[in-house]
């Protein structure tokens, strides 16, 4: 499964439709990494025959600029809205990830997103898990989105 | 004459944005109401005036699906139109959803074309 593929048209629909705002993927990164310049992450839980975590990891100035734009408001601090808005984001890139994957025939249920803020935040896998991380720049800066999974 | 509408989504983000889609795409609608989950939307249906109901599938406390089933059991709301609008897209949990009573399916992300097209003979 090309996963990254997935992970990158899931992105790309969310951000056309919703925030409409154009991105450029970057290389994926296929290693757990320390520090991606986090201050705020939406993650949400995957299970059936992929389980995992999908987590968005976006600096301060993508955030607010990511979720200014969704709203049509321009907040000023990571406040509810902000954290809301981030873990729609995630909670559809999960949508599509899903769905990408139902063609692949694999089936994952969806947990319900959860949004944290703080510095440099890190995520990680439980044992065993695999990394795949893909950076994306928008004219405010670079975010990620991060799935560590196990297969079956 | 212009449907009330009530606006069912854990997030207030994607509440707000149906809402914005809503007027963008022209739709004649009267008052807009929100719930954050199944359980608050039975409680708007019981009080307010409701045309059509936009409702998201995972959500806390009661989802999409055990709304509608519950929905399905109150003689005075159970004929109130609801249109789902989730990322989930599957033709089980769709295919669950219509069985319940829904009368449609929107794919999020969505654009307010989308919105217009998909909800207009609706509205």
């Amino acid at each position: 499964m090309q996963l990254d593929r997935f992970i990158i048209d899931a992105t790309t629909e969310v951000f056309a439709s919703m925030v409409f705002m154009e991105l450029v993927a970057g290389d994926v990164i296929r290693e757990d990494r320390a520090d991606l310049g986090t201050n705020i992450s939406s993650m949400i839980g995957l299970a059936g025959d992929l389980k995992g975590l999908l987590s968005v990891h976006c600096p301060r100035q993508v955030a607010l600029a990511v979720s200014g734009a969704m709203l049509g408001m321009e907040p000023e601090e990571l406040d509810d809205d902000v954290k809301d808005a981030m873990g729609e984001i995630a909670n559809m890139v999960a949508g599509g990830l899903k769905a990408s994957l139902l063609e692949a025939g694999s089936n994952v249920e969806l947990a319900i997103p959860t949004t944290v803020v703080g510095n440099s935040i890190r995520t990680s896998g439980f044992s065993g898990a695999s990394t795949i991380i893909v950076p994306f720049s928008v004219p405010d800066g670079d975010f990620a989105v991060e799935l560590n999974y196990v297969l079956g | 004459m212009a449907k009330n509408v009530l606006l069912v989504d854990d997030s207030s983000t994607m509440r707000k944005i149906v809402s914005r889609s809503l007027r963008q795409a022209g739709l004649d609608f009267g008052d807009i109401y929100e719930a954050g989950d199944g359980l608050e939307a039975l409680e708007v249906l019981e009080k307010e005036n409701v045309d059509i109901v936009l409702s998201d599938i995972n959500m806390p406390n009661m989802n999409g699906i055990e709304f509608l089933r519950e929905k399905s059991t109150r003689d005075g709301i159970k004929d109130i139109p609801v249109f789902m609008i989730s990322t989930e897209t599957g033709d089980d949990i769709i295919g669950e959803a219509k069985s319940l009573g829904a009368v449609g399916a929107l794919k999020k992300p969505f654009t307010p074309d989308k919105v217009s097209e998909v909800l207009g003979p609706f509205m």
